[in-house]
């Protein structure tokens, strides 16, 4: 019980501190909206009053404490603004971008996970083996491709020269909701969550592989050995509890992998969190930021929290210590 | 069985995949025309009173729509467009404009002098935001509108206007009275869809994705040649293009860079249109700066500069470069000498003599002790603008003046450009941007960019204060077109001589499209192609001009209409009407779930096992 509440409070303040951060981060960039809405590029048409008049349309002509005040009293309100850059509200937008990204993030954890473990448990299985190196080499050399190449390679090769995937958008133009507007859907899906993939599988690779290793090492293998079970009854004991630190990697890999989405989205032109992000970014929208990042910090402490909470579920041993101590 | 639960996963995924790949294209029925254009940016709603964002397409994106009284600014004799003509008072003071017969607004309300009154005098009040309002406000400024039958209005301005063709009449979107005469805040529309007058009607605007513009069958210089306009933005460079070779777009208003160029003349299915949008790529001064305030120094960079170098790296050639005259070769307005002096000798002279001595490692320093040692910001979003930063450091770092390149995104250029309080000098040294035909084909540029300061933006773009250029380019304001460009050629010779801002290049424009979808493209100088002329019968590229439009009542959307396009046939692109996101979640909800099955599966799996499994544990 004390376990719990000391656990909730450690969630809370960890809550509040990304509430105050996010007021704060996007401010500390140099330039306001109105400076985006007077690019050089526009020759900064912008008089002094104009400027006056964007800043306190939005709110953002007060001090940092008045701002600071309102930006709490919203967000109490669950109002959360106008994106300056749109003219959307905020709540919409960054609901619609969330379903994207869930999507594209969700289906590429899922792939690189399976892939990652597959590929790590085979390798660590036969340390040393010339699978084994064969699949180091392979995978820490794709891990080390950077996302916007191996994105344009992928689009070059599949969308340009084979022509079988559109290269931008989450969904055609026009009619939504029939079998064939879900067909566009998932096609133009594949690209983006390739790319993903291939950016995240490497590091559950890493994890399932030495996790294996670890395992294989322990005296119940040596026991198991010498007790002359066969090497496939073997392999399952082991592989069970090299699935403990896996599943830690993959949850926290979905907080990973929305952030390295911000690229894929930007290449694929996919309406996600990661490219409003950025284009929010770029124009110091600061509702939206707030926004997208109040819900990306609240999704990587839910990941963290949910792992807190399977681990005794997962493995005994962490239960009995918990409640040992 | 159980073994085998993550390959079952990996195979399931994949599966999954193959599966969506086979699928084809929507099926199409009888085809109107289509063409897909790759925008580089959102432009929000097209609404006039929203600064512009997508530059340099904004003006024409927006006249896709809108229609002004007279087409174009970019040349001395624009044609009559919403008008028909236009005469001036003796001092040029008021005009009044006659107007196009059995226009209608996209709604179907009919257009009349009042829409014409109505939107000048709103564009004049209260100092309305958007790159439009202040030739209306600021200079020329105007003063009021007498409507004398419906398509006749007077309009009087406070000071002579002699170039009213021009500007505002060749810039200002005419806006329906009936949809903006209750409107307070104009730019709290960022959504909405636009009514004008214009070729094509805005049927669908997903923020920040993509626009629907359908062919406005009663537009009165006939049906455009397209009927539908399909526009999505794809913001990086490289995917837009790749999606012009799959044949996913069929053009993208970037230009072609220049490594591309080969491979697009190589492809059968692509072509390229050249045409200007009269781009420059400049260097500002911060000529409040101490040192760079000094007219020697700023003179010694410029010709420190070899800006055919320039051109040929950052450009490969492809680029014309910049005049120290600055107004863009191809303006009616350009100085015919134009050229640039470079001439690092002569430079390294002049600063001998102006006491700037070089100190020990080579970088001169200003009597005062002060080193020549300046930033230059340059965007980061930009390769070609940071690229040109770096060669213009490496160059004046012969003439012993220290640049340091800094790149930095648009809004933390604007708020360097800023002055810290009204009247002090903004922290820049100096930046480059990029201008597009706005900048160069008003007759006014030199006056609103170079004006001493309190005095249109001239202070906020790069402060300088010459009282000689002033009184040139204030004369030429009250000056008719037809006499006016000795003065603009004397302006723009003081110009070199004080040198508030070099032009380092004027990007050719290139453009490539795909021929089979739609081969009508046209070059309308100061405009680029992607512009409304290049989908009018009487203007555009296509065969036998059908300006004859069928009079129905209530254009339907499906319309049956074989727009005339060389042997275009097949554009596979699915067409739709518009519709909304109801269902696009539906579908993210049940992919979502059917993956948090799998993943379950996969986890709930593993630690069942496992408990019988560490028995021995």
């Amino acid at each position: 019980m004390r376990r719990s509440l000391r656990l909730a409070a450690q969630y809370v303040l960890v809550v509040v501190a990304a509430f105050v951060l996010n007021f704060g981060l996007p401010r500390l960039a140099p330039g306001d909206p109105a400076d985006y809405l007077a690019p050089p590029d526009s020759a900064g048409v912008l008089t002094e009053d104009e400027r006056r008049d964007i800043l306190s349309r939005y709110e953002l002509d007060g001090s940092t404490g008045e701002q600071f005040g309102a930006y709490v009293r919203n967000l109490g309100r669950g109002d959360l603004g106008v994106s300056i850059r749109t003219g959307e509200p905020v709540r919409d937008v960054v609901l619609d971008r969330l379903g994207w990204t869930l999507l594209l993030v969700g289906t590429a954890v899922v792939l690189a996970t399976a892939i990652g473990v597959t590929l790590g448990f085979a390798g660590g299985w036969r340390r040393g083996s010339k699978r084994d190196i064969g699949l180091l080499t392979t995978v820490l050399a794709v891990d080390a491709l950077p996302a916007f190449f191996v994105g344009l390679m992928l689009l070059l090769v599949f969308s340009v020269e084979l022509d079988w995937f559109p290269v931008y958008g989450a969904i055609s133009p026009g009619e939504l909701g029939s079998w064939a507007a879900m067909r566009d859907a998932a096609t133009r899906l594949v690209l983006p969550v390739a790319t993903l993939t291939l950016a995240g599988a490497g590091s559950t690779f890493l994890v399932a592989r030495s996790a294996m290793v670890t395992e294989l090492q322990e005296d119940y293998v040596f026991m198991a050995r010498a007790k002359g079970l066969t090497e496939r009854a073997v392999r399952r004991h082991a592989r069970r509890n090299a699935l403990l630190p896996v599943s830690t990697a993959a949850l926290l890999g979905f907080s990973t992998l929305i952030s390295a989405a911000t690229v894929v989205e930007s290449i694929f032109s996919y309406p996600g969190l990661g490219s409003l992000a950025f284009d929010s970014v770029v124009a110091r929208d600061y509702p939206v930021l707030q926004a997208v990042f109040v819900l990306l910090a609240l999704i990587a402490i839910a990941a963290n929290l949910l792992n807190d909470l399977l681990y005794p579920v997962f493995d005994p041993r962490v239960r009995a210590a918990g409640s040992a101590a | 069985m159980r073994t085998r639960h993550v390959s079952a996963a990996v195979l399931l995924g994949a599966l999954a995949l193959v599966g969506v790949t086979s699928s084809g294209p929507v099926g199409a029925q009888d085809e109107p025309v289509v063409v897909t254009i790759g925008l580089h940016a959102a432009e929000k709603n097209l609404n006039p009173f929203i600064s512009p964002q997508a530059l340099p397409i904004t003006h024409d994106f927006t006249m896709l729509v809108y229609d002004t009284l007279f087409w174009s600014q970019a040349r001395l004799d624009p044609e009559p467009w919403l008008a028909t003509g236009a005469e001036p008072s003796d001092d040029f003071r008021s005009w009044t404009v006659s107007l196009r017969e059995d226009v209608t607004w996209h709604d179907g309300e009919e257009f009349t002098a009042d829409d014409v009154a109505f939107t000048f005098e709103y564009f004049a009040d209260g100092e309305k935001a958007g790159r439009y309002g202040h030739h209306v406000w600021e200079h020329p400024q105007f003063e009021s509108a007498e409507v004398v039958d419906p398509l006749t209005v007077t309009l009087n301005f406070v000071e002579p206007v002699p170039s009213f063709e021009l500007l505002p009449g060749g810039d200002l979107p005419i806006i329906p009275e009936h949809i903006w005469s209750g409107v307070v805040d104009p730019e709290a529309d960022a959504t909405g869809l636009q009514v004008g007058t214009g070729p094509f009607r805005m049927v669908e605007y997903v923020p920040d994705t993509s626009y629907r513009l359908e062919a406005n069958e009663d537009y009165f210089f006939g049906a455009p040649t397209v009927d539908v306009l399909e526009m999505p933005v794809v913001r990086d460079a490289q995917a837009a293009f790749a999606g012009l070779q799959s044949g996913d777009l069929d053009f993208v208003t970037r230009n072609l860079p220049a490594p591309l160029v080969e491979g697009v003349e190589g492809n059968d299915q692509l072509d390229i249109i050249e045409g200007t949008r009269f781009e420059s790529v400049y260097l500002t001064f911060n000529t409040r700066k101490p040192v760079l305030n000094d007219p020697i120094v700023r003179q010694a960079i410029s010709r420190s500069l070899d800006l055919d170098t320039i051109v040929e790296l950052v450009e490969g050639g492809l680029a014309r470069p910049g005049n120290d005259t600055w107004t863009h070769p191809d303006s009616p307005w350009a100085h015919p000498e134009g050229g640039h002096d470079f001439d690092v000798d002569a430079a390294n002279a002049m600063l001998d003599d102006a006491g700037y001595a070089r100190g020990g490692d080579g970088t001169r320093v200003a009597p005062d002790g002060t080193p020549l040692a300046f930033t230059l910001l340059a965007n980061s979003f930009a390769p070609p603008q940071l690229r040109s930063a770096e060669l213009v450091a490496e160059q004046a770092a012969a003439i012993g003046v220290a640049i340091t390149v800094e790149s930095l995104d648009p809004a933390a250029i604007t708020a360097a450009r800023r002055p810290p309080a009204p009247g002090e000098s903004p922290p820049v040294d100096m930046f480059i941007a990029v201008f597009e035909s706005h900048a160069h084909a008003d007759p006014d540029h030199l006056y609103f960019f170079f004006h001493s300061p309190g005095q249109g933006v001239g202070a906020v773009f790069s402060g300088i204060a010459d009282p000689e250029l002033d009184a040139i380019m204030e004369e030429s304001l009250a000056t008719p077109p037809e006499d006016r460009l000795p003065q603009m050629e004397e302006a723009q010779e003081r110009f070199a001589e004080v040198v508030p801002a070099v032009t380092l290049y004027y990007p050719d424009g290139r453009w490539a499209y795909n021929v089979d979808t739609y081969d009508g493209w046209i070059s309308d100088p100061g405009h680029g192609v992607f512009t409304k002329r290049s989908f009018l019968a009487d203007y555009a590229n296509v065969e036998g001009g059908d300006a004859a439009g069928d009079e129905e009542a209530a254009p339907t959307d499906g319309d049956e209409e074989a727009a005339p396009t060389d042997g275009a046939d097949e554009t596979a692109a699915p067409v739709a009407a518009g519709g909304d996101d109801g269902p696009s979640a539906g579908l993210v909800i049940a992919i979502v779930a059917g993956l948090m099955a799998v993943a379950a599966a996969v986890a709930l799996k593993g630690p069942k096992r496992n408990r019988a499994g560490t028995v021995e544990d």
